[in-house]
């Protein structure tokens, strides 16, 4: 009953913030909870019976733990979850306070937990995670983690935790490295994508450096070919079809890495039909590739977190595809964050939106891609956008980075995602 | 023209970070928008050189891969030269300009040599430079982006511009410049934002061959953009707008 107190107290404050701010505040008692008790955060983490696994790196942790969480589910168990994005301390010791008996336990045989590389590596210090999964190293959040060194520095700090697996991009070079470091307290376990796969993608698949040879059958799972929202994993040398929540090779990655975790995870009980059928049942992610229907219009739409995403969701799009909307906001400070993306294939973008909508026009027009319009206002812009007539090829088509994306589901009055309304 | 205008982008993705390399298709877009056949040749060893170079661009890159790339610039130190002495233009962003300097002292207090074409020296900053930044040079207000950890001592007697707001080389100027070679913290599209850097790069590369400059139609809607984005920048730091 040690943290009796500061679970009451995190959930008196939690109420205070609901009332205070309907439907918000989840980060203020997490904050209040970690400053009396600091021990509550890992203490409850580290004590599944089945362990703590983690996802991290650069791209795709968010998809990649949904669809994790939804394999190890079909497998009968119970999993804890960080539901939403909140992935800082606070946000997940407040998500932990919703669940937790007053002795700090969590019913659940399992945690599964996506975390930010940055503040991961913060907390993983007191962390005791059964298996690390690593995505991959990208250049991403310019402001934050100038270069790929940091990030792996900091995926490393995490991996060194693990006590049984750490589960790895095979395709990314900074990660092989890194694990080619790790003391060998825990097995390594790799995924990759064939040499048919990476040669479809004539510009790779993002990563900040690729290795230069392909996992073999044998080494680890595989991904073998993708075709729109089909693809192929091999699994122990057999050939399984998957469904993917989105068009992309990024998200059919983002499934081989779940498969290989949950292999990790489960071990013996990992059942390959099981955890396929279960990841192919996923709706498609909010924002990413997700297709909603509005003002009774089928639109697209496409999240852009990071260059390597807006490169994939551009040469995912439908060929000819006549009706985009482009809307960058002010959570891109930096407008070179998205010089290093080849716009070409766009060939014409009806209009340039967001706070950045001046910079985003002027990529796109060195980029040979026709900007019809440019209207900073977001509001105006989704009007104009959505009341033109419906497009010959492809869907009307939305991409956003994080702050346009919000703004347009406001506008829109589209529910958001749980972490938006805070 | 009887060739293509000829724009080196020097290794793309090993000094590439901030979209840099960019650069260098800006420069070829601004060429054909003048009329101008231009290409861009990704050079990642000196064995891509092409035979005509009518401008270079060098971005900057991670600190884990200063010794790797100085390596590879290393071996075409004599080409460097040669296009600087021809005055053939040459931008170099962050860690591109510093390796093409005397050194690089890092925060552990090793130095990586640079190739000693550019006077003066890259030394560690108390902390990191990310912000805006406003430089008022001969080529007018430019406005970029600066990301650093170092600050550039040894380029007072000939600055790109001095700094309005930001951090730049420290101590008050920004960039370097030695006859035709532009060094510059302002990284990624630092041309595309800033045409009149561009025009003044592109107008070299062309007199020098013997053509004649002057920008074409398509620009203007390129610059009005760019001159909105400077201009946003420049309201939220309370400076006057263009």
């Amino acid at each position: 009953m040690r943290y009796a107190p500061a679970i009451l107290l995190g959930r008196v404050v939690r109420k205070l913030a609901r009332w205070r701010k309907p439907g918000g505040g989840s980060a203020i008692p997490g904050l209040v909870v970690n400053r009396i008790a600091p021990g509550f955060l890992p203490r409850t983490l580290n004590s599944f019976p089945g362990g703590l696994v983690i996802v991290t790196g650069s791209s795709g942790k968010s998809t990649t733990t949904k669809m994790l969480v939804a394999a190890l589910r079909a497998h009968g168990m119970v999993v804890f979850t960080n539901q939403s994005t909140a992935n800082i301390s606070q946000g997940l010791t407040s998500a932990l306070l919703e669940q937790a008996s007053l002795s700090g336990h969590i019913a659940g045989d399992i945690a599964v937990l996506e975390m930010d590389e940055g503040h991961g590596a913060l907390i993983s210090g007191s962390l005791t995670p059964r298996v690390v999964a690593l995505t991959n190293v990208m250049v991403d959040q310019i402001d934050r983690f100038h270069d790929s060194d940091m990030v792996a520095a900091m995926l490393a700090k995490i991996a060194a935790r693990a006590t049984g697996t750490v589960v790895i991009n095979a395709d990314d070079q900074y990660l092989t490295a890194l694990a080619a470091r790790l003391d060998g307290t825990s097995a390594i376990a790799r995924y990759g994508v064939s040499a048919e796969v990476l040669a479809a993608n004539p510009r790779g698949l993002g990563y900040s450096a690729t290795t230069t040879s392909r996992l073999d059958e044998g080494e680890g799972m595989l991904l073998t070919s993708v075709h729109g929202r089909r693809a192929t994993v091999s699994i122990a040398g057999v050939g399984y079809p998957i469904g993917l929540p989105a068009r992309g090779t990024h998200y059919a990655v983002d499934a081989l890495t779940a498969l290989s975790t949950a292999r990790a995870a489960l071990g013996g009980r990992f059942d390959p039909v099981l955890a396929i059928g279960a990841i192919s049942a996923i709706p498609p992610v909010f924002g990413r590739g997700e297709i909603v229907t509005v003002r009774g219009r089928q639109v697209e739409f496409v999240l852009v977190q990071n260059p390597a995403s807006f490169q994939l969701n551009v040469d995912s799009l439908e060929p000819g595809t006549d009706q985009i909307l482009i809307a960058i906001g002010s959570d891109v400070r930096d407008p070179s964050y998205f010089w290093p993306v080849n716009t070409s294939s766009l060939g014409r973008v009806r209009i340039a939106s967001g706070s950045k909508a001046q910079d985003i026009a002027l990529q796109l027009v060195y980029d040979d891609v026709v900007v019809d319009r440019i209207e900073s206002d977001l509001g105006l812009a989704l009007d104009e956008f959505l009341a033109l007539p419906e497009p010959l090829t492809g869907l009307k088509t939305i991409i956003f980075s994080a702050d346009s994306m919000r703004r347009t589901r406001a506008h829109l009055g589209l529910v958001t995602n749980k972490e938006e309304q805070e | 023209m009887t060739r293509p205008l000829s724009i080196v982008s020097l290794l793309p993705e090993l000094l590439g970070t901030n979209g840099d390399a960019a650069n260098a298709r800006v420069l070829a877009q601004r060429a054909r928008w003048a009329g101008v056949e231009a290409a861009v040749v990704e050079v990642r060893s000196s064995a891509d050189l092409p035979d005509q170079v009518d401008a270079v661009i060098v971005g900057s890159g991670s600190d884990a891969d200063l010794v790797r790339a100085r390596d590879i610039l290393a071996t075409m130190t004599t080409e460097l030269r040669t296009w600087a002495t021809a005055g053939v233009p040459i931008l170099l962003v962050g860690t591109g300009w510093e390796l093409l300097s005397w050194g690089i002292e890092l925060g552990d207090g090793t130095v990586v040599e640079g190739l000693g074409i550019l006077a003066g020296r890259a030394v560690p900053m108390p902390a990191r430079a990310t912000d805006d930044i406003v430089v008022t040079s001969r080529h007018g207000r430019l406005i970029g982006f600066e990301n650093h950890s170092r600050s550039y001592v040894g380029a007072e007697a000939s600055p790109l511009g001095q700094v309005l707001y930001g951090t730049g080389n420290g101590a008050g100027s920004e960039g370097l410049v030695m006859g035709s070679v532009v060094g510059t913290h302002l990284h990624g599209p630092v041309l595309a934002r800033n045409p009149g850097l561009a025009d003044h790069l592109l107008r070299t590369a062309l007199v020098r061959i013997g053509h004649e400059y002057r920008p074409g139609g398509h620009s203007s809607a390129a610059d009005d953009m760019a001159k909105a984005a400077r201009n946003q920048v420049a309201v939220r730091l309370g400076l006057p707008t263009e």
